[in-house]
């Protein structure tokens, strides 16, 4: 019976689900409408090529492939942003502009507990917009877009690329080796970057400085310390960066709602500056990813600077499950029921609600036992008979 | 409160010790019962007893805040959690083994692999450039490269005598130092960093 089966890691969503999904999706719609993000889709299938021969090439084993009619190879878009870059850099034209969508992406490998091969996001793209204003208010957005969902007491945790690209910067590690470490870091394994430093006879102070990255998160304090561990200009910019967000977030009043992480180093051919994700005690995975990647659109044929985030919505719904803030079913309004040969009448009057705005069901049944049966369905119950109208 | 999630078997009473030693109280773990959860007298911690391949899926799916594993079984899932700390116990080696002597066996050009640790497997011979055909095995390796079912043997090597009881030697010795770590979950980290930072920190200090 396997055609009857779903394969591993994708899900059909129910109704009751698809409910709370769908109203989700329109919260966050219209807060991004409002914010003056414009709307973006773009095409499941892409080339291969797109997403291979590019400096932030996605890894092979994650996409999901498919051969075209002419033989090219086709892929399951692997990730938004990219797409966005893409458009961005060759269909729009130089101006700024605000962007967001609701989209998949398809991971082969993400089957898992809280992952899926199949991930529905929402997410926003500022294009075309540089420096600390443009990152805290995206930083501000993507914390308005939680409270948005109906979370309560999460955290965003910021941290900066650029400081560990500027540890490294001239210690001579081979890419491929800083790379292995900045793995290392992100995953707080201090033993293996270490191992990796030594045997390639970095300097001490480097060393010492990169070793320290796993412990520097927290709250603002992290800063300082970070400020004081490295003579490196490039690492010192992005802490003064990340003072300067964290100075206009504090002005704008959130200043209790981030920490920060300078271990956090996620991929340097992807991410340029600012990188930050949203935690929630109730989920043991970010429900928001985000971050400034620059060079993203250069690979397309244009620079153009950006800072986006995603929120991961079957997440959100999970976490706000465990919060307990999950609305029940919605109710009908009304429920119109009528005898039979009053057909004619009680269609006309449900029209007439539909059109007040009101959500009503009309049953395919008649008499007052269909419409006893309403009840618990809709707050109020309308009996069309031949003396007219009765609520009970 | 912090969920642990710890290994059954080899690791359990040697990772107790550990946590006693850090000034947690772990006096249920010592209790003869079939449970699974255990909850401290005091209350601040509570146990998961998992199977040892299991501990980074709790850990990473945040149901256990912190877990700790073996450095093979972290290497063969590849999970995303954080690797806090060395713990120094359970110590073994992840070997290549098969016929004393049979070094040869290494370079044969359709080498058969029988392993538990068929993803670490799999990433070592692609890293050599060299084919090998992966047998995976859940239990009594040592009884694939004697009863023809592969040429070697890819598996954790303690104190090497069930290799040599099976008339079998370490060929090579591919990663050294397998230990236990204390893993974390990425968010509890952040979010419960007041509770688990000190802990850490004694933990830390109880290895060196």
């Amino acid at each position: 019976m396997v055609y009857r089966k779903l394969p591993a890691g994708v899900q059909d969503v129910l109704p009751e689900e698809c409910t709370l999904l769908n109203s989700l999706k329109d919260r966050l719609q219209s807060r991004f409408t409002r914010a003056g993000f414009r709307p973006v889709l773009s095409g499941a299938l892409e080339y291969y090529d797109t997403y291979s021969e590019i400096a932030n090439a996605v890894p092979q084993e994650k996409m999901f492939k498919m051969t075209d009619t002419d033989g090219k190879l086709l892929v399951l878009r692997p990730d938004m942003t990219l797409a966005i870059a893409r458009i961005a850099a060759t269909k729009l034209g130089d101006a700024p502009v605000r962007l967001s969508y609701f989209a998949d992406k398809w991971d082969m490998q993400g089957a898992g507990s809280i992952s899926s091969r199949e991930i529905f996001q929402a997410g926003v793209e500022c294009l075309g917009e540089e420096g600390a204003l443009s990152d805290a208010q995206t930083v501000a957005f993507a914390i308005e877009c939680l409270k948005e969902t109906g979370l309560t007491g999460f955290t965003v945790d910021l941290g900066h690329v650029g400081y560990f690209k500027g540890i490294l910067a001239g210690c001579g590690l081979s890419a491929a080796d800083a790379e292995r470490v900045r793995r290392f870091v992100n995953a707080k394994d201090s033993l293996n970057a270490e191992r990796i430093l030594r045997g390639a006879h970095v300097k001490e102070s480097t060393l010492n400085t990169v070793l320290a990255l796993p412990a520097l998160f927290g709250g603002a304090e992290v800063l300082d310390r970070a400020e004081q561990l490295t003579e490196n200009e490039e690492a010192r910019e992005a802490v003064r960066h990340l003072k300067r967000v964290y100075g206009i977030l504090c002005d704008m009043g959130y200043r209790d709602t981030v920490c920060f992480d300078l271990g956090a180093v996620r991929r340097l051919s992807y991410y340029s500056g600012i990188v930050f994700s949203g935690l929630l005690r109730e989920l043991g995975a970010p429900v928001l990813s985000g971050g400034r990647y620059d060079r993203l659109a250069d690979d397309f044929g244009k620079h153009i600077p950006a800072v986006g985030f995603a929120m991961g919505l079957k997440r959100i719904l999970i976490a706000l499950e465990r919060q307990k803030k999950l609305p029940p079913a919605p109710l009908a309004d009304v429920a119109v029921v009528c005898d039979e040969g009053e057909e004619g009448d009680a269609y006309r009057y449900y029209l007439t609600l539909l059109s007040e705005g009101k959500k009503v069901i009309f049953p395919p049944e008649y008499g007052e036992e269909a419409a006893l049966r309403c009840k618990g369905k809709a707050k109020k119950v309308i009996l069309i008979g031949k003396e007219g109208m009765e609520e009970l | 409160m912090i969920c642990f999630a710890l290994a059954k078997g080899r690791l359990a009473e040697e990772s107790a010790a550990l946590l006693e030693k850090c000034g947690i109280d772990t006096s249920v773990l010592k209790e003869d019962t079939r449970k699974l959860i255990l909850t401290s007298a005091d209350g601040g911690y509570r146990f998961f007893l998992v199977k040892p391949s299991d501990v980074p899926t709790y850990v990473e799916a945040g149901v256990a805040d912190l877990g700790i594993a073996g450095k093979d079984t972290l290497m063969e899932q590849d999970k995303d959690l954080y690797e806090m700390l060395d713990l120094k116990i359970g110590e073994c080696r992840l070997c290549i083994a098969g016929a004393p002597g049979r070094r040869d066996a290494l370079t044969n050009p359709h080498l058969r692999v029988a392993t538990k640790y068929v993803n670490t497997a799999r990433r070592v011979f692609a890293e050599r450039d060299e084919e090998a055909e992966i047998i995976p095995l859940n239990g009594s390796i040592e009884l694939a490269p004697v009863t023809g079912l592969s040429d070697v043997i890819f598996d954790i090597v303690q104190s090497g005598s069930t290799l040599k009881a099976n008339g079998l030697a370490v060929l090579e010795e591919v990663y050294g130092h397998i230990t236990a770590r204390l893993v974390a979950n990425k968010v509890s980290l952040k979010l419960k960093a007041a509770e688990i930072l000190p802990l850490v920190a004694r933990l830390k200090e109880a290895v060196s």
